[in-house]
């Protein structure tokens, strides 16, 4: 176990190493005049054109030969220093940390609200296989894979603001711990509309484990024991069909991240997706840049972090 | 006797032959066969030949053209006032001349729904096709050679993957010159590693099989062998992903569209963020955006869920 904790660590320095070359390289390989010029715009302190391009230049460290570019940028980020933003001219850094809080807590939340869906009707779809129920709860589930989250938002935004004569607080935002309640009200629709869609594959995917187990001869040994349908399902099914599920759930993580982006945008939470979006139209690179890094990294150690509880709850896993 | 168990045995051989040597399938019964045992897969397959009807038949099934604005005579007019005689027909609600309304700009919806489906399907095809022939070359070198350099890729593959799919898109898009080229490649980009993924499985048991060691003992060369007898046991895994994947491409463009950072245009994404902001008195607008959004992402994925029952049932937990 050690070890292969030793080993994936050491395989994910390799991942996070190549993570930083490839942001290098995009912002290396890419920009051309145009980009320049996008990001020059955003320097106003200065008399030409030509010369907020030579600023911006000199920002991105593009005026030096490219390997002492890398070897910069790379030990830069390695001591968390992640460049100045060109429009608050601020270190990047700074900024992403006030804003990670937002973020992982709305991740956070739409896993639970997509848990607490999914799986009570992973497991009634299950036992009731083939049934109207089950046919029910399927569709819903190919329905809400289909909705784009920002839809929902949209819709629920809508209806509670026709309907229900309420909607969010927008401008003023608070942390959790700051104002809890506030700051529930401002998060418990993104939570759900990103949390469905995120629900319907774990459903899905817990269904099929969970007729996959069903099937298993110790279940049939639990059930011929004479237990109730509850202890079978519960104690003996459920614990053994949920193991693969918490990969599934790492894995979506990056998806959630991504989803997250949109209804950061759509309702106003001061997250590092928003950040992104305002950042790539005012063609900040730096804070672009800045936010792709830390959102791969964070995730690359967040399924670290499930591979490794995979493991625990698993002995059978070995890893070779 | 022996005449009736000649006749038995002649009725079981016939009988037999009814069951396993079935006359050969036209296309027809293929279909209906299809239909009957996938009736959902069928209805994605009916969604798709209709968005590829309103994408191909644009200009006759739209009505109008998308960027067309309507005027009608303004109400609060009257003769001498400083009010003009006509107004845009703007946010009106769905009647006989605008069949899903018109947006604020006084645009027919309807119209622009379907000349979004040429955008959505366009923007799909290119990054699918994009990810398609990248995915499957690399693929198929990385299973094919293995050793230091399938790990060398698949290390690179891990740390594409390792970012979500929107942030990558925006650094593409922050960086390069604003076009629909460049959307559809970016979004391809971001689908290669899932494609190259599937291939490079497929690859690997194929590459163990007897008519490629046969192909290799008459002595293929590697190109040959990886072109001419690899690459078929790739079209089936292909003709699945390209299925899920164009609607996974097209709610992401949806997406970037929606966040206003895809070209503007007749987009549904677009829609649906140009008509949020007036929900509340007109939903038309961002109601025909966001469902035929969820309508195609559906129709894909009902049609690719069948595709792949049927074609490959091997794939299913990839």
């Amino acid at each position: 176990m050690q070890q292969y904790i030793v080993r994936r660590t050491l395989l994910n320095i390799v991942v996070i190493f190549m993570v930083i070359s490839l942001v290098f390289l995009a912002l290396r390989a890419a920009p051309g005049e145009f980009a320049l010029r996008q990001a020059g715009a955003q320097i106003t302190d200065v008399s030409s054109m030509e010369e907020a391009i030579e600023i911006v230049r000199h920002d991105l460290g593009l005026d030096k030969p490219i390997l002492e570019q890398y070897g910069r940028f790379a030990t830069g980020v390695l001591r968390g220093d992640l460049g100045d933003s060109f429009v608050s001219k601020k270190p990047v850094m700074l900024e992403l940390k006030d804003r990670l809080g937002p973020s992982i807590e709305l991740g956070i939340l739409q896993i639970i609200v997509a848990i607490v869906v999914a799986v009570p009707i992973g497991i009634v779809s299950a036992i009731r296989q083939d049934t109207w129920l089950d046919y029910i709860l399927r569709f819903f589930a190919i329905f809400w894979l289909a909705v784009p989250s920002f839809f929902v938002g949209v819709l629920l935004l809508y209806s509670f603001a026709r309907w229900g004569h309420w909607s969010p607080p927008i401008t003023n935002y608070k942390g959790f711990f700051e104002d809890p309640f506030l700051n529930m009200q401002a998060m418990v629709l993104p939570a759900v509309a990103g949390g469905l869609a995120t629900g319907a594959i774990i459903m899905r995917f817990l269904r099929s484990q969970m007729l996959e187990v069903l099937r298993q001869d110790y279940v049939r040994t639990a059930w011929s024991k004479g237990l109730r349908e509850r202890a079978v399902v519960l104690r003996h099914a459920l614990t053994n069909a949920l193991i693969p599920v918490l990969t599934v759930i790492g894995l979506l993580l990056a998806t959630v991240a991504s989803g997250n982006v949109v209804l950061e945008t759509l309702f106003q939470l001061p997250g590092i997706g928003f950040y992104a979006v305002n950042a790539v139209q005012q063609h900040d690179y730096p804070v672009v840049q800045g936010v792709v890094l830390v959102t791969a990294a964070g995730l690359v150690f967040v399924n670290l972090l499930v591979d490794i509880t995979y493991a625990w709850l698993d002995p059978r896993i070995r890893y070779g | 006797m022996l005449a009736g168990q000649q006749r038995a045995e002649a009725g079981a051989l016939a009988a037999a032959e009814e069951l396993f040597l079935p006359r050969r399938l036209g296309w027809l019964d293929v279909v209906g066969r299809f239909v009957r045992r996938k009736p959902l897969g069928a209805f994605g397959f009916v969604v798709i030949l209709m968005l590829a009807a309103a994408a191909g038949g644009a200009p006759w099934l739209s009505r109008y053209d998308a960027e067309d604005w309507f005027m009608v005579s303004n109400p609060s007019y009257l003769p001498g006032s400083l009010q003009p005689e006509r107004v845009r027909d703007t946010r009106a609600d769905p009647s006989w001349r605008h069949w899903f309304g018109t947006d604020q700009f006084g645009r027919d919806n309807y119209a622009r729904v379907i000349w979004g489906a040429r955008r959505s399907l366009g923007i799909g095809m290119g990054a699918l096709a994009f990810a398609v022939f990248f995915g499957s070359t690399i693929g198929i070198v990385s299973a094919y050679f293995r050793g230091w350099l399938d790990t060398f890729i698949q290390r690179i593959m891990d740390s594409i993957q390792a970012f979500p799919a929107l942030m990558i898109l925006l650094l593409l898009v922050s960086v390069t010159e604003p076009g629909l080229r460049a959307v559809a490649v970016g979004l391809g980009f971001v689908t290669v590693t899932g494609v190259q993924r599937i291939v490079r499985s497929t690859v690997l048991s194929a590459r163990e099989d007897p008519y490629v060691e046969a192909a290799r003992v008459v002595g293929c060369s590697d190109l040959r062998l990886m072109v001419v007898h690899i690459l078929p046991n790739v079209t089936t895994p292909i003709i699945v992903i390209f299925s899920i994947g164009l609607g996974t491409v097209i709610l992401a463009e949806a997406a970037l569209s929606f966040l206003g950072l895809a070209p503007v245009g007749a987009s549904w994404g677009m829609m649906l963020e140009e008509g949020r902001a007036y929900m509340v008195t007109q939903p038309w607008t961002a109601l025909s955006g966001g469902a035929a959004i969820t309508l195609t992402v559906m129709g894909f994925n009902l049609a690719g869920d069948a595709l792949r029952d049927v074609l490959d049932p091997r794939l299913r937990l990839t």
